[in-house]
């Protein structure tokens, strides 16, 4: 594995919430997931169906639109919610409420009491409401601004460019390259840099395109026009995941399963992103297969520099791939550490019981081998005392409340 | 241990527009009771296929070419659509991978799971009926022939016969209410215990109180007339009255603390009736049909032990002392029998060992043999042997196969040139065809007639070994599970399965894969179980008939890893149990370590490894298994994997040599040109490779694969212990 020795983040993702709505219920699929993502590092995240790591991940994208919380990318936020910021109002408008009420109506000094109080709320609701504003102009526009910035690069490129360039032919050769890059940095996105590969490489792509089609599809997007470049392009990639150039006419059902998800590689890695959210690549794929796509993922890892989202259920894949793991339980991240540290340490109950339930290929350990059962009413006690995610010791990360987080401290220092 | 199921050379093949896909290709494996045999394989290595074959529902394109699958003395391979109702679902059931897709969407989940216990309950008693009256004549028949030596003794056997087929339809009868009762009173029980902790918590609306009373004891009703005798019958009477009144009571006083005391001692008294002792119900049957006096009062203990004597003293003892009689007689007529075929099995070889075969001769031969074996089985005996009850059908066949070669090689070299000249049109045509031109299948003579010889000497080889155990039979042991065996027979068919019983064992079943409120979930429909949940119900629908084996094709594949722990975890403990055997499918090596007694390792159609899973995982000898177990990482995994390159072969043009040389770094020249025999590593482990040739050089497996093996062994898990 490959040390990430710089420090610089590339994903911040603070405090994300992503709730459904199911009749009148709300369905928190993920509460309050803080993490980061290193540039140049793989992160795990595993738990088990239901558990909400699918979600986060097509948050990050922006596939839905966040409930609360905020993702920042590249140090520009791209995702941002609102909702923490009106339930802060809410909360505020009971506070004051409960305080006028709790004035005494025979003080003479009562109104200008009353008065102190509703100015101070409406400072800060108005102060909310800004941060609301904001939220959304960033959510909505994140988009339009980097197309701003890319169109000033290009412009302020070419304009350098054309002022040196002397004949005529240079100079109408330089404006239709100028054009062309133009276009496209008009219709850039910041969130193209991130690309994800999905779990069922026969239900995402589509039987009715050729593997050309479906690899060049996000370059046609993207405004490139010229077929040359997309042609050598797309045979780039096919030959970078181990694919030949004949096998660009086909259609996606000639293809085994590996095959196929290699191909939905490199319709991935054809926009040269930086990070590549990989959603269970491999869960579907026979055994002998799934070494095949890691092993291109390790790879395309080394050569292009790539940051990785890896979700899976399968741990002894993700211990394999990641430098670092979280887990998560029922939309709450759990636990989040190195993974050497959390196959050598898991301190969260529920790591535990996800770790007893690997199989491995050793009969005689394996009819040894105990499950252990979480059941989270008895395992904690959050009646009083109620949990957050903290840091025991450096990168370790529990989610748990005070006494827990005592215990685990002394189990880890011993 | 009993062999359970045998599967001999099974070649199967699919067809298909472009050709024949030749999906399992010669296999052969054993079953064994109480054990589970994992098949590892990659998708299309023929794993399903097989287990399909077993199953008897191979899709209509199938081509089951040859081969046997032996269950019970019968071939599944040759007997009829309608026999083999019989055996599908109610001896052989199967889990499939997919639990959305085995469950219908718009049908609850209790009506799933009771349709083929309903559908099953008649074709049983039919059935059970059959077998029952046809071992029962069979010993009347021997008893009479060992025992009686006039007619009037022979009267009185047919008469102890007739009697036990009474009395024990009586006791069955007796028994089945007992079960009616107890099931009425678990649960108005469980209803109590909830009514009374309602009423605690003050949940219960008073108006509503005396309804829910009225209910449980309309459901007590059934229990109490059968259950509650003895000392408590008068103030449970005493109760029932004063309860009924008081429920009607709380409506206006909203106090129920008297209701409450009292409910509290009616459940008290339901739970001290359903801890006693059963009653001996078999010995009960026989007192009320013979002996015209009512039951004796008495502790149930004390009826027990009094009633077993009067059953044996009346009946009992002489009648087993009859059965074994006849049971030996049985035995010694087969065994004198069997000594027979081999003596003719001895005159009549040398016809088959000729070099140019003659039909009449034959025929007779044939017609000797079959016969006489015919009458050489012992039909009495419980175990069945299968090698003399296929005898006749698979020598038939074999016969049929060499004197009808003749026409059949016409026939296919007629069809194989007609193509050929449509091939070669068309190639003069300067087009190049898409498809290939398949060589004709041409019956081998030599081959045909080793067969025939081949099957003749099983016979004869299985008869010797019989000859040999027959001194160390146990006729007392055989006796008694002859009684056990009619017993469970005549108890088939007086259980009729009524809607209502069928749902009182769906429920047990539930409860028995551990899903939770099972009463509340029998009227749910499948999607509202999760995965798990689901796969379990497939798991309950599959044991509803008690099976002997359960196929289970990637039950958990589509489950993630705690799910699928516990799924694990279930089927082995239900494995345990109920004594069944196990056909596990897998691609996944290490669901298997945790489950499989033997792993049988498929590639290309073809089982290429076979052995015990610490024969596998620890000696692992075949290349293909080597890159299995190279290409998945576990927890201490560091290095690159080892991916197999490339994909499987075309099994429509199976490669002549080894299927797996194209993929398999230490393929040696011989692996493309013959295909390898299976080479014994030892007596249980076998592998085919080249590679295990005396001559072949020396290979060791990948780094990857001997370090994980090193490091396993480290852990404590090794072949020494």
């Amino acid at each position: 594995m490959a040390e990430v020795n710089n420090n610089e983040v590339l994903l911040k993702i603070e405090n994300l919430c992503q709730f459904f709505k199911m009749g009148r219920m709300e369905l928190k699929a993920v509460n309050n997931v803080s993490f980061e993502i290193k540039k140049g590092e793989v992160f795990g995240l595993v738990g088990e169906s239901g558990c909400g790591k699918t979600t986060t991940g097509r948050t990050i994208i922006k596939l839905y639109n966040a409930t609360s919380g905020n993702v920042y990318f590249k140090g520009k936020r791209i995702v941002a919610g609102t909702r923490s910021y009106k339930d802060a109002i809410k909360a505020k408008r009971i506070e004051a409420n409960a305080a006028i009420e709790a004035l005494d109506l025979n003080d003479p000094e009562y109104t200008a009491k009353k008065d102190a109080i509703k100015a101070e709320a409406q400072a800060f609701i108005s102060e909310q409401r800004k941060l609301i504003a904001s939220a959304n102009f960033d959510h909505n526009n994140c988009d339009k601004e980097y197309a701003k910035e890319q169109v000033a690069l290009v412009k302020e490129k070419y304009a350098k460019l054309l002022a040196e360039a002397s004949t005529e032919e240079e100079k109408a050769e330089l404006n239709k390259k100028y054009r062309a890059d133009l276009r496209k940095a008009k219709k850039a996105k910041i969130v193209t840099q991130i690309q994800m590969i999905f779990q069922d490489p026969i239900a995402s792509l589509d039987p009715r395109m050729t593997v050309k089609d479906i690899i060049a599809e996000g370059l046609i997007i993207n405004g490139e026009r010229d077929k040359n470049v997309i042609e050598e392009k797309v045979y780039e990639m096919l030959e970078l995941i181990g694919l030949v150039r004949e096998h660009a006419t086909r259609y996606p059902h000639e293809f085994s399963g590996g095959q196929r998800q290699r191909i939905g590689v490199a319709r991935a890695i054809i926009m040269n992103p930086e990070m590549i959210i990989a959603d269970e690549p491999v869960s579907a794929l026979d055994v002998s297969i799934q070494a095949q796509v890691i092993n291109l993922l390790n790879e395309l890892r080394q050569k292009m520099g790539l940051t990785l989202l890896f979700i899976a259920h399968d741990l002894s894949v993700v211990k394999y791939f990641s430098d670092r793991i979280g887990v998560m339980y029922f939309g709450n991240m759990v636990e989040l550490a190195s993974s050497e540290e959390l196959f050598a340490h898991p301190m969260h109950p529920y790591t535990k019981s996800l770790l007893s339930a690997i199989p491995l290929p050793d009969p005689v350990y394996e009819k040894k081998r105990k499950r252990i059962v979480y059941n989270p009413l008895a395992e904690h006690d959050y009646s009083v005392d109620k949990p957050s995610m903290r840091e025991v010791v450096p990168g370790h990360f529990i989610y748990c409340n005070d006494a827990e987080e005592k215990k685990y401290k002394e189990e880890l220092t011993k | 241990m009993d062999k359970k199921l045998e599967v001999r050379d099974l070649r199967i093949s699919f067809k298909t527009q472009n050709g024949k896909v030749q999906a399992v290709r010669d296999i052969n494996f054993d079953l064994y009771k109480g054990e589970t045999l994992a098949i590892v394989g990659e998708s299309g290595s023929g794993k399903s296929v097989t287990s399909k074959t077993i199953l008897g529902i191979l899709a209509g394109n199938a081509l089951v070419e040859g081969g046997e699958v032996i269950y019970d003395g019968q071939d599944l391979l040759k007997i009829t659509e309608e026999d083999f109702h019989a055996i599908r679902g109610d001896k052989i059931a199967m889990i499939f991978q997919d639990p959305m897709s085995s469950l219908n969407p718009i049908v609850r989940i209790g009506r799933q799971l009771t349709e083929a216990m309903i559908l099953k309950g008649k074709q049983r008693q039919k059935s059970s009926r059959k077998d029952f009256n046809k071992k029962l004549k069979l010993l009347e028949k021997f008893i009479i022939e060992a025992t009686a030596n006039n007619s009037d003794e022979e009267k009185a056997v047919s008469k102890k016969v007739d009697d036990f087929d009474k009395f024990e339809y009586k006791h069955l009868q007796l028994e089945g209410a007992y079960n009616v009762a107890y099931q009425a009173a678990s649960e108005s029980i469980e209803e109590l215990k909830n009514l009374i902790f309602e009423l605690e918590k003050n949940a219960v609306l008073p108006k509503l109180v005396d309804n829910r009373v009225a209910l449980i004891l309309q459901t007590a009703k059934k229990a109490v007339s059968r259950y509650v005798v003895h000392s408590d019958a008068e103030r449970y009477k005493e109760l029932l009255v004063s309860v009924k009144a008081e429920s009607k009571l709380v409506k206006e006083s909203k106090d129920c603390s008297v209701v409450i005391a009292q409910l509290k001692e009616m459940l008290e008294i339901l739970q001290t009736a359903v801890n006693y002792v059963q009653p001996n119900f078999f010995a009960m049957g026989y007192y009320l049909t013979f002996s015209d006096k009512e039951l004796p009062e008495m502790s149930v203990t004390e009826l027990n032990v009094f009633l077993r004597k009067y059953l044996d003293d009346n009946f009992m003892l002489d009648f087993i002392a009859l059965a074994k009689q006849g049971i030996e007689r049985s035995f010694f007529n087969s065994l004198e029998l069997k000594k027979q075929v081999i003596a003719l099995i001895d005159e009549v070889l040398p016809v088959f060992e000729k070099d140019v075969l003659d039909k009449t001769e034959c025929n007779n031969a044939v017609k000797q043999l079959v016969n006489l074996t015919e009458a050489s089985i012992d039909r009495l005996a419980l175990k069945k042997d299968s090698v003399a009850y296929t005898f006749g059908v698979a020598l038939k066949n074999a016969v049929k196969t060499y004197f009808g070669a003749e026409a059949h090689n016409k026939k296919q070299t007629k069809i194989y040139e007609q193509a050929q000249k449509k091939y070669d049109k068309i190639i003069a045509k300067g087009e190049t065809p898409d498809w290939q031109v398949t060589p004709p299948s041409i019956i081998d003579y030599d081959f045909a007639k080793a067969n025939i010889i081949k099957i003749i000497k099983k016979l004869k080889d299985n008869y010797l070994l019989a000859i040999d155990q027959s001194v160390s039979f146990k006729f007392d042991e055989e006796t008694v599970a002859m009684i056990d065996y009619l017993k469970s027979k005549a108890a088939g068919v007086v259980h009729k399965v009524t809607p209502s019983m069928a749902k009182h064992r769906a429920i047990k079943l539930m409860e028995e894969v551990g899903i939770p409120e099972p009463r509340k979930r029998f009227k749910q429909y499948p999607f509202e179980f999760s995965g798990g949940m689901r796969q379990r119900i497939v798991i309950a629908i599959a044991l509803a008939a008690d099976p002997d084996i359960l196929i289970c094709d990637e039950p958990t594949t589509a489950l993630d890893v705690t799910i699928q722990a516990q799924i694990l975890e279930l089927i082995n403990k239900l494995k345990a149990e109920r004594q069944l055997s196990v056909i596990f499918i897998t691609h996944d090596l290490g669901v298997v370590a945790n489950m499989a007694d033997r792993i049988a390792v498929m590639y290309a159609g073809k089982i290429v490894e076979y052995g015990t899973s610490e024969e596998v995982f620890y000696d692992p000898r075949h290349p293909y298994t080597w890159a299995l177990l190279a290409s998945m990482p576990d927890l201490d995994t560091n290095e690159k994997l080892e991916a197999i390159p490339g994909t499987p072969p075309n099994m429509i043009y199976p490669p002549k040599g080894d299927a797996f040389a194209e993929r398999n770094k230490y393929a040696l020249k011989i692996d493309f040109e013959m295909q390898p025999p299976m080479f014994e590593v030892s007596e249980t482990h076998s592998a085919a490779t080249w590679l295990l040739h005396p001559d072949a050089p020396k290979v060791d497996p990948p780094k990857i694969v001997t370090e994980r093996i090193e490091r396993m062994k480290a852990k404590g898990g090794s072949l020494d212990g």
